[in-house]
């Protein structure tokens, strides 16, 4: 199913917004231009994952060197802070991930496709 | 769902929405100090700065403004009403207040606190709302009449202890007459973790120095209670005041098997410097401790969990569920309820608090907050 959640231009750069799409909450964020969508329930405690703040990952080269990495934008759970890479849905620690959906922007339209 | 029974929740946290609110409760002597801003008596400065900027849930503040715990409506919707809570056990943010370091001070705050507590949650009409007492660990004679002071109310169910303030563990001699006006009003205490990690507090909060990054004190955080735990045995707390109950709150559970075998294996040896030891310390334990469930420790695997906490026999009558609300490390009752075997929910979720708390008679079915306005 495909489901129409706005106009692109209600999705700001470096931000995340919380849309229904079929009765179900999901998290689209646009980074650099590019649109990600994830499911807003953390694996963890099924946390509201989406609603938690949307950062640049931060990496350390050596110790006591930290930087935060523009390519890799994270989202944290609001509960426990559970880390996740929005492209992939891949925590940064742990296995377990985050479910992540195709989002494309069609006649300027964001659309959400749920298999 | 396999458990749909009430739950009490032991450790649950309130806040005032701003100075504002707590200043009238506040001894003239102190309230122009703290209005002047010489002493804060909001959020302390955290010496461990959460990551998010903030130790709690993001998503508790409560929508009317003021920060989380701070709002009865928004405790009601997220924790009490979904999750079928007959009641909760109230205890401030911790209660660091009582560690500041200036003595007469934290007596004025503990004291503000105390009757704040009483007069804006415990008044309510939601009869889910209980509390603990905060006590002024600084003068133990201080904080024994605190508790004769407001003890006695019908919705105080424990009496708090954050982490010494005085540098010796909590079973040591100075701090029995605590216990004394404790056990008069037939109070449990409570030891919860924390109190070391807010700037200028007389707190302790761990061994082998203080820790520099906040995951080392998280991590840590039971190392202090099991000291005062082994504190209380030795001292022999359980045999001077023979009714008196405690509660760990906040400090994890799967470390109780060693600590037990641990004393067991010692005690005939070292008997003579505490005679007054009479019992086999896992003894005093099952008949007089409760811990709080939460943070339920996150094994990979729900099984390893299990075979640690049944590695000794009766940690099912010994558990309260807690879910530490609105602090960010919270523990949701349905992820508690997927990590324990599902014979324990009745007694977790419900059945030890009561008797723990001498709740003794059948709590009413839980009330939605539509039956019990606030």
């Amino acid at each position: 199913m495909r489901y129409d959640v706005g106009s692109l231009g209600d999705f700001p750069e470096a931000g995340v917004r919380v849309v229904d799409a079929g009765g179900e909450e999901i998290g689209v964020v646009r980074w650099r231009g590019e649109l990600f969508a994830v499911r807003n329930v953390c694996p963890h405690q099924l946390g509201p994952v989406a609603r938690g703040p949307l950062r640049q990952r931060l990496v350390a080269d050596s110790v006591g060197d930290p930087r935060p990495d523009p390519d890799t934008p994270v989202l944290a759970c609001p509960w426990h802070g559970w880390e996740f890479d929005v492209r992939t849905g891949r925590p940064l620690a742990g296995v377990a991930r985050v479910r992540t959906y195709q989002v494309e922007v069609e006649d300027g339209r964001v659309v959400v496709a749920k298999r | 769902m396999a458990y749909t029974g009430p739950r009490i929740d032991a450790d649950v946290h309130h806040a005032w929405r701003d100075d504002a609110e707590l200043l009238p409760y506040i001894p003239t002597r102190w309230r122009q100090a703290v209005a002047d801003r010489q002493f804060a008596i909001g959020p302390a400065m955290m010496s461990y700065p959460h990551t998010a900027g903030v130790n709690k849930r993001l998503d508790t503040y409560p929508p009317i403004g003021g920060p989380p715990g701070s709002d009865v409506a928004t405790m009601q919707r997220q924790l009490l009403d979904p999750h079928n809570v007959s009641r909760v056990v109230l205890g401030f943010d911790v209660g660091l207040n009582a560690a500041v370091a200036n003595p007469y001070l934290a007596l004025a705050l503990v004291q503000a606190l105390n009757d704040w507590s009483i007069d804006r949650w415990l008044s309510q009409a939601d009869d889910r709302l209980y509390g603990a007492l905060l006590a002024p660990t600084h003068v133990p004679e201080e904080a024994a009449a605190e508790i004769r002071r407001v003890g006695g109310h019908p919705r105080i169910a424990q009496v708090l202890l954050p982490w010494n303030s005085l540098g010796r563990p909590f079973g040591h001699p100075v701090y029995h007459p605590i216990y004394a006006a404790a056990e008069e009003l037939g109070l449990p205490i409570a030891i919860h973790a924390g109190g070391g990690e807010v700037a200028m507090s007389t707190g302790q909060t761990a061994a082998g120095g203080v820790m520099p990054t906040r995951l080392e004190f998280h991590t840590v955080l039971p190392q202090t209670s099991q000291h005062h735990l082994l504190s209380f045995i030795t001292h022999g707390v359980f045999e001077r005041f023979p009714n008196l109950r405690l509660m760990l709150s906040e400090v994890g559970v799967t470390w109780v098997p060693w600590l037990l075998w641990s004393m067991d294996a010692s005690v005939d040896e070292l008997r003579r410097e505490s005679d007054w030891v009479r019992r086999l310390p896992s003894e005093y334990f099952f008949e007089r401790v409760c811990l709080t469930t939460q943070p339920l420790e996150e094994t990979p695997q729900r099984s390893q969990l299990i075979e640690l906490l049944e590695a000794v026999g009766g940690l099912e009558d010994v558990l309260c569920f807690a879910s530490d609300y609105p602090h960010w490390d919270t523990d949701e009752p349905n992820y508690v309820e997927r990590r324990l075997p599902e014979a324990w929910l009745p007694k977790v979720f419900y059945e030890n608090a009561r008797r723990f708390f001498g709740w003794d008679t059948e709590l009413p079915p839980a009330a939605t907050s539509a039956q019990a306005p606030a």
